[in-house]
């Protein structure tokens, strides 16, 4: 996030700090601390792909996911193919378990690409992001079940990020979003042979099952999303703009996913089937800390007029040692406090919370 | 949050285009999603002869001009349809009743919509290629509308709508757009649009559409001679309206695996694939080759058969090895053993029926005592199919199964067929027209064979007239060889030259004709060829150069010359790959204008021919050898007696007679040669049925006579041969059309080895075809000259059998033909009755620099799809010309008995095969048949000897001569004539 400097002097992130600060925090578009920036989404723009999805922010920035899924041969860590096992289980030695064998499925058959526009895709930050998007998803375990076709075969599943803009703010929040969407779309033919067969499937697309089943029992967990939370001073404040970023003590990116527990018929509240988890929380490096610090007009040169060398080095030592001055920009230090933790996390996941509010706004989207 | 949905028919633009989204799982195990644009038109027409609209709308093609409308004007109308009617079948229809369609009378004007011709290729691809042959026919009417391409005959598919539904559909939309569209065109009597289809539940939308539907039943009933057509609607149809099936009868044979299954098993080499075959005389025994073993494996019984029909392409898994077995040594035959089965009942207890479970338990108590012999060969039963080979069958009904007392009701019937061909089972048929059929060959196609139904289901295709006759029989064995015998079409007959018999050899030097070609007019060619030969191919020259050395030619027909590449007329002929020569009947390759006129190397004309010419010496070595087109007048057609007599002649001392002996003399060191280095002379029985000219009706059967004069055409045609392929592969080392022979396997030769060394302490050695020949050469018995010929006989059978291949398929060792011990080989000298004669000649004349390389020849894709095809229809052809030799041998001994000697070549334990030299032909002789009740009989294996007890005692051998009666025979009951023998004497 280094590299998303803002062009604000100290003085203007001063003046942004302390109105965030307030009690409730006036933010420079005006939405409330809890609010999202309206954003548009469709799904299945990309008639090649297995799942995709595009949302644009109203800011402008926009991003497109596809995600392709491959056949691939399962290899042994040891080495060897699960062939033997095959060989046995076709001679009449009995199947053995599925669900015992699920557990075989491995992380790294999803692969995460994420593009961004100017920047290098070896780039660090490019490469956290990445990782950070992957990491919710794997973090619950199930979603790499879902790729095991059988013990010889698996899925591999290659998910492309494209940021088709400039990343105007950091783009987290979006690529989640877009991802959550795009997996929700994805579909993978329908399986037609039975257990450690060489995997044979129905052509027809129309008949292929969802990565994540819609309704009934099937339908377990969803695709996590990662919000993008930052605290600034006491307030809390969801989906921030580059300038609230830029001023930020802290910014923290939470995943989390809804599971949808099978409830018995009679229960007919539909909302109350939503349980949310925190899958993962991750504090990010905001681009605050490297705003260059503010002066004091008590130190300031150009408005005293006087220039004593000795003044100088004392002044530095001074404003090291010196409280926060009101007004006087400086870059926040130190890790976040445990009380801003706590809120935040309250914040994601108390019932009509945020995170309630965007699933909500993404279950809204039509999925094709 | 905003959702954005885009609407799929937004703009203008949008309307016609479309796509189509389907999973494709490639060879390699990839999987895709596929994602295909459909581009609608409105100009595809309904090429209706009616509509002026779509005709001046129709694409053009180059020369401003758009294919001809098919559908009549005034199309055939039935009592519902008195204004006439056009058909769209759904594929159903067509899966059903192919045969229907084919009918000659009635099944005209039928739109056959694109979404049907795709379904039908994904369900059976040889029905796809019978319907593409039909819309190719100008006199049926088929026109295949592209309805998917048509905006407004597309269809979308809806969301959760099947693939079949909706292709349904798309045929209710068709037919509706047609009707419409026919209705603007304001025709004093527009013909109704009608479907066609079997599927309750489409023909019950279409009528809610007010649409025209029939059922197929419904359609055929109202046709003049629906008695006879409704037999030929597939019998699964009829089984959904309550036909043979009992609801509650248990499936007799097992499950087939799944595909996938199969297709694992057989990648992990748990399961096997090859194809089925059924032993000529047990049809309960099959056996399968396959990769992974040297012998073929055996399948017994007809549980582990499981449905399989010889020629399927099958997957097999091995049993354990307590249950191998050695191949059976009993004769079983279907139609005695399963004689008195009702085609009515399915009795299920009797599914293994006792007698068949009694043939095996001899069998098992035969091999347990033999067991320990390592004779034991792995056993397999069927797990699934992978390819269905079924064709159609001829056959006769069997008249046991045949329910005399209903004929009159012309009520369906259950009856069995029994095909000609004994590797196939009875198949179960149902007509109403019992009594006409009887006694009459027919033509059927197997529809199923589900896993409860003892035997497969049929239905009849057609007749082809009463058992006996000659046209009947003739048809018969064609069909059962698959060869071509319509008339060629229109479109093949434009392909020959116009001016007709009238073409001559341009007189003028200038002509086109006469580029690059050497004016051999002045040899003194002649040819030599069987009596009464018509088709002459080749013709031969010999002079003495100045310089001692021997100048020799083999002038071939220049087929070439008038069979472009890749005209209709090729393309016939490439199917048809071979002439095929029945007794009383040549079935031509290409069209009679060539191949007896304009090709044929007739005396005293001038013709095209191409011309090896070789310079030999003394020896008959090649001192230098070229080819060319060239111009020839032959001098003389000789036969190969006339030949033979001339040379003998000693007054004759003509240039002509001087130059045959030269080559009679040349040829017979080339023999020494050939023979010297290894090739074999084999053996099959030959014989000449001699027909009495008026009636054509066979009077005698004769060995072949082999003259000097034979084998001096003979010789001079494998040298050609030699020299072509050398000079074509070195031109075309990828693509060069050869024939090899392979060695065959040593295993092959085991039994023959065995036979010889026990019963009469000969060494057969195989390690290489000279000393398999200097071996057979010692196979002699001084008291009998006929033996070496059966041993070489039997040999011949152990043989592989030779193929034609494009030379970039193998490697160079690969190439050599075993038979002839020649390293390169192919065919030339041929090219008016066989195929592959024609591509050398094309390639050689691209090697010498006579024309340019057509991609066709070059194309090895196209040249190995050749080179199957002729494989086949090569042996179909020697297969059909045996049949109907067997066929005549039959006639010719009508009413007449023989006794005559005959050899016993093979042993079982409840009869043997003999074969009787003078007539070519092989019987079988049971046991049963010897005395009543059957004697009781005793096989050794070991020494090849059955020896029965009781009042008629005998001892019979391999190889020991006997006589037998003669005679032919009308097997009461199935109506069959055959040639049966009976033993006089051991």
């Amino acid at each position: 996030m280094a590299n998303q400097q803002t062009l604000l002097s100290p003085a203007e992130l001063a003046y942004l700090h302390t109105s965030l600060s307030l009690s409730p925090p006036i933010r420079p578009d005006g939405r409330t601390s809890k609010q999202f920036r309206p954003l548009t989404a469709e799904t299945g723009i990309l008639p090649g792909t297995n799942g995709s999805a595009r949302v644009c922010l109203a800011d402008g920035t926009e991003a497109i996911v596809g995600v392709k899924a491959e056949i691939e041969k399962t290899v042994d860590l040891l080495g060897g193919e699960h062939y033997q096992e095959y060989v046995k289980s076709a001679s009449g030695a009995g199947g053995g378990d599925a669900e015992e064998d699920r557990r075989q499925a491995r992380g790294e058959w999803l692969e995460m690409t994420v593009e961004i526009p100017g920047l290098r895709d070896d780039d660090a930050g490019t490469v956290f992001l990445a990782e950070l998007l992957r990491e919710a998803l794997l973090a619950d375990g199930e979603f790499a079940k879902k790729l095991w076709i059988n013990r010889r075969f698996h899925w591999r599943l290659y998910l492309d990020i494209i940021l088709i803009s400039p990343p105007l703010s950091y783009p987290l929040p979006l690529l989640s979003l877009t991802t959550h969407l795009a997996l929700l779309s994805t579909r993978l033919p329908r399986l037609k042979s039975e257990g450690d067969e060489d995997p044979m499937f129905d052509d027809d697309w129309e008949a292929s099952p969802f990565l994540y089943p819609r309704q009934g029992a099937a339908a377990g967990s969803r695709p996590p999303i990662t919000l993008l939370v930052v605290a600034v001073g006491d307030s809390i404040l969801f989906d921030p703009s580059k300038e609230e970023l830029a001023v930020a003590d802290s910014a923290l990116a939470v995943s989390l996913c809804e599971v949808r527990t099978q409830k018995a018929d009679e229960s007919m509240e539909v909302d109350s089937g939503r349980e949310l988890r925190l899958v993962s929380m991750r504090t990010v490096d905001p681009p605050s800390r490297l705003t260059p610090p503010g002066v004091p007009s008590t130190g300031n040169l150009a408005a005293s007029g006087t220039f004593d060398p000795s003044s100088q080095k004392k002044q530095q030592q001074q404003r090291v040692e010196e409280f926060p001055q009101e007004g006087v920009w400086k870059a926040p230090l130190g890790g976040t406090r445990f009380a801003v933790l706590d809120s935040i996390i309250q914040a994601v996941l108390e019932k009509g919370g945020v995170a309630d509010e965007v699933l909500d706004g993404l279950e809204g989207v039509d999925l094709s | 949050m905003t959702s954005l949905k885009r609407t799929q028919r937004s703009d203008q633009a949008a309307l016609n285009i479309s796509n189509k989204v389907y999973v494709r799982s490639t060879r390699s195990g990839k999987v895709q999603k596929i994602v295909r644009e459909v581009y609608l038109r409105t100009d595809i027409p309904c090429s209706s002869n009616l509509c002026r609209t779509c005709l001046s709308q129709a694409p053009r093609n180059a020369a401003n001009e758009a294919l001809p409308f098919v559908l009549s004007e005034r199309p055939a109308g039935t009592r519902s349809f008195p204004q006439g009617h056009y058909l769209v079948p759904d594929t159903n229809a067509l899966l059903n009743a192919m045969d229907l369609f084919e009918q000659s009378s009635s099944f005209y004007d039928v739109i056959i919509l694109q979404t049907v011709l795709e379904e039908l290729k994904n369900r059976s691809f040889p029905l796809y290629n019978r319907l593409v042959g039909l819309t190719k026919s100008e006199d049926k009417r088929f026109y295949v509308f592209f309805n998917e391409f048509r905006q407004e005959t597309y269809v979308n598919r809806e969301t959760g709508e099947s693939v079949n539904d909706r292709n349904d559909r798309a045929v209710r939309q068709a037919v509706k757009w047609y009707g419409e569209h026919l209705a603007l065109t304001k025709a004093a009597k527009i013909p109704a649009v009608v479907m066609l289809s079997d599927d309750r539940d489409n023909l019950r939308k279409a009528r809610e559409q007010g649409l025209h539907a029939s059922s197929l039943r419904d359609y055929v009933s109202e046709l003049e001679d629906g008695e006879r057509l409704l037999d030929m609607i597939a019998e699964s149809q009829s089984q959904a309206q309550g036909g043979f099936k009992q609801a509650s009868q248990q499936p007799i044979y097992p499950e087939y695996y799944t595909a996938s299954r199969m297709m694992t098993g057989v990648k992990a080499g748990l399961l096997h694939q090859g194809i089925f075959n059924v032993s000529p005389y047990n049809y309960l025994e099959g056996s399968i080759k396959v990769p992974a073993f040297p012998k073929s494996l055996l399948i017994l019984g007809r549980e582990n058969i499981n449905r399989a029909i010889d020629g399927d392409v099958v997957v097999v898994e091995l049993l354990p090895q307590d249950q191998w077995k050695s191949p059976s040594t009993k004769i079983i035959e279907e139609d005695t053993i399963t004689k008195n089965e009702n085609a009515d009942t399915e009795e299920r207890q009797d599914f293994v029926s006792d007698k068949e479970r009694k043939a095996l338990q001899e069998e098992v108590k035969r091999t347990q005592k033999a067991s320990g012999e390592n004779q034991l060969q792995p056993t397999a039963k069927v797990v699934g199919i992978v390819k269905r080979n079924w064709r159609q069958y001829v056959g006769h009904i069997d008249p046991s199964t045949a329910n005399k007392g209903s004929s009159q009701g012309r009520k369906l019937d259950s009856v069995f067929l029994i095909p000609m061909d004994k590797k196939i089972p009875k198949i179960r048929l149902r007509t109403r027209q019992v009594s006409e059929l009887l006694g009459k060959r027919l033509l059927v196609t197997v529809d199923s064979w589900d896993r409860d139904s003892r035997h497969p289901v049929g239905h009849l295709v057609r007749s082809l007239g009463e058992l006996e006759t000659k046209a009947a029989e003739t048809e018969a064995l064609l069909l059962e060889w698959d060869v071509q015998y319509r008339p060629f079409p229109k479109t093949v007959l434009d392909c020959l030259p116009k001016e007709g018999h009238d073409w001559k050899v341009p007189a003028s030097k200038e002509d086109p004709g006469w580029r690059d070609r050497e004016d051999l007019r002045e040899l003194l060619i002649c040819s030599i060829d069987p009596p009464g030969c018509q088709d002459i191919d080749d013709a031969l020259h010999a002079r003495l150069l100045p310089n001692g050395n021997y100048e020799v030619g083999v002038h071939i027909a220049d087929v070439s010359n008038f069979v472009k590449p890749a005209n209709a007329m090729d393309t016939e002929a490439s199917i048809r790959g071979t002439t095929v020569y029945l007794v009383d009947k040549r079935i031509d390759m290409l069209p009679m204008l060539l191949g007896t006129d304009l090709c044929s190397l007739k005396p005293y004309v001038e013709r095209f021919a191409f011309t090896v010419i070789w310079e030999l010496n003394e020896n008959a070595d090649i001192v230098n050898v070229r080819f060319t087109k060239s111009v020839i007048a032959s001098r003389e057609a000789f036969s190969y007696e006339q030949a033979q007599l001339r040379i003998d002649d000693k007054s004759q001392q003509d240039d002509l007679t001087k130059g045959m002996r030269m080559l009679l003399m040349l040829s017979k060191k080339l023999k020494k040669k050939r023979m010297d280095a290894g090739a074999l002379s084999l053996s099959s029985p030959e014989i000449k049925v001699h027909m009495e000219s008026e009636s054509s009706d066979p009077i005698d059967v004769k060995t072949k006579e082999l003259l000097d004069t034979n084998s001096l055409v003979e010789e001079f045609m494998l040298f050609a041969n030699v020299s072509v392929a050398a000079k074509i592969y070195e031109a075309f080392p990828q693509t060069a059309i050869l024939r090899r022979h392979a060695a065959p396997p040593k295993t092959n030769f085991d039994e023959l080895a065995d036979q010889l060394r026990i019963k009469r302490g000969l060494e057969l050695r195989t390690d290489s075809s000279k000393a398999l020949a200097d071996s057979l050469d010692k196979c002699v018995d001084d008291k009998d000259s006929f033996f070496n010929t059966l041993v070489r006989i039997m040999a011949t059978r152990c043989m592989m059998s030779a193929e034609y291949f494009c030379s970039g398929t193998q490697s160079y060792p690969e190439f050599r033909h075993y038979g002839l011990a020649s390293e390169i080989y192919t065919h030339f000298t041929s090219p008016i009755r066989r195929y592959a004669d024609l591509l050398a000649h094309r390639q050689l004349a691209a090697a010498i620099g006579y024309e340019a390389v057509h991609p066709s020849v070059r194309s090895r894709g196209r040249l190995e799809a050749v080179c199957k095809n002729i494989n086949v229809r090569h042996r179909n052809a020697q297969m059909a010309g045996r049949a109907s030799i067997a066929y005549y041998v039959g006639q010719a001994l009508k009413g007449k008995v023989a006794e005559e000697e005959a050899f016993v070549m093979k042993i079982f334990s409840n009869g043997f095969v003999v074969l009787v030299p003078r007539f070519g032909i092989e019987g079988l002789i049971r046991l049963r048949d010897l005395a009543d009740p059957e004697p009781e009989s005793e096989y050794d294996a070991e020494t090849y000897t059955l020896t029965t007890k009781g009042e008629k005692s005998i001892k019979v051998e391999l190889f020991q001569k006997v006589v037998v009666r003669v005679h032919d025979d009308k097997d009461e009951r199935t109506g069959k004539r055959g040639v049966k023998m009976e033993l006089v004497s051991a």
